[in-house]
């Protein structure tokens, strides 16, 4: 470049877009001879290589879990049937034993049984639907881990952009391509609502908000 | 009778589908169908006669506020009580499904208490209990 040239330049008023622009290309190619020169390009290519390991890992997790949620409820119906039937039975020998007017100590005795037995039963069925709604962590974990997941594909893709950016002009790196992985467009559960006003930490909270809107 | 009254439960997770129908049916509401998306819910909907509509929010393919804008602007639909329970507690995700027509906004986790509660409480203002 001239010395008249520089001297237009410098006096034009696009010259801050152009010290701009240097700059940007001096830092982009810094950048690209301090990942080439400590050796980073080989450290980017092992953590875009470990991405699809701890993505294949969370996805175990929640198909372990999806599996161990569904035995739970599995067994849960079983149980909860299997009671429905004594709770029955004992409601009908209950109801027999008021037709009889004889025999009045041993039903007395037995109705005390069966009473217990329908006690017993009520708090078994609280305990077995409190048992079902604990496996409701499985669609939380799960969209916690979904959205990791998404995050890791997302991660990999740009850690393999920027290994193509810094390779080598001889070295053979496939493109990347988009995952396909389901992009919730919400935000899913809340995991830390501590401070932060923009979201509710209970139901309460949710039915005070409803109300206040007329709802 | 309220027994009658058909529910359509709307989740992309099978393990809270089966949950939120076996909490209906121990409120003494049998008759429930399921759906694991926004799209199949709408054909369901469309195909079937339901009485009240259980829907979660962040789903694939169609999520539960668009499965609530479809079911508003259905002529034949929009009568439909739909109570969203989500794990979407953002203050501003509550005020548009409440603006958007849902009848009832629940956060998980949540207990059967509150299922039940709102469940009941929509169908009475409904005028279905």
């Amino acid at each position: 470049m001239s010395t008249s040239s520089s001297t237009s330049l410098a006096s034009s008023p696009l010259a801050p877009l152009v010290e701009v622009h240097q700059q940007l290309g001096a830092l982009t190619r810094q950048l690209h001879d301090s990942l080439n020169g400590l050796g980073l390009t080989e450290k980017v290519k092992d953590w875009a290589g470990e991405l699809p390991d701890a993505k294949s890992r969370l996805s175990y997790i929640a198909r372990l879990t999806g599996e161990a949620a569904e035995k739970v409820l599995n067994q849960v119906d079983q149980a909860k049937a299997e009671h429905d039937g004594i709770a029955s039975e004992a409601r009908r020998m209950a109801g027999l034993l008021a037709q009889d007017p004889s025999a009045a100590v041993p039903r007395a005795e037995v109705l005390q049984f069966i009473q217990i037995v329908e006690q017993a039963g009520q708090k078994l069925d609280g305990h077995l639907t409190e048992i079902m709604m604990a496996q409701d962590f499985h669609d939380l974990t799960g969209q916690v881990i979904a959205k990791v997941v998404n995050l890791a594909a997302t991660i990999e893709e740009q850690l393999v952009l920027l290994l193509i950016q810094t390779a080598p002009p001889d070295a053979a790196i496939k493109p990347p391509t988009p995952h396909e992985a389901y992009v919730p467009a919400l935000d899913g559960p809340v995991v830390n609502a501590e401070g932060n006003p923009d979201v509710v930490t209970d139901q309460s909270q949710v039915d005070d908000l409803l109300a206040s809107l007329g709802f | 009778m309220s027994k009658e009254l058909r529910f359509l439960i709307v989740d992309d997770f099978s393990t809270m589908r089966r949950i939120v129908r076996n909490l209906l049916k121990e409120s003494g509401y049998a008759d429930a169908d399921e759906a694991e998306d926004g799209v199949v819910a709408l054909q369901k909907l469309r195909n079937s006669n339901f009485d009240f509509v259980v829907s979660d929010i962040n789903m694939p393919n169609m999520n539960g506020f668009q499965l609530l804008a479809e079911i508003k602007k259905d002529d034949k639909l929009k009568h439909l009580p739909v109570l969203m329970v989500t794990a979407e507690a953002r203050k501003e995700d509550i005020v548009m499904a409440a603006q958007q027509g849902a009848a009832g906004y629940i956060v998980k986790p949540f207990t059967k208490a509150t299922l039940e509660d709102k469940v009941n409480h929509i169908l009475t203002k409904a005028g279905l209990k």
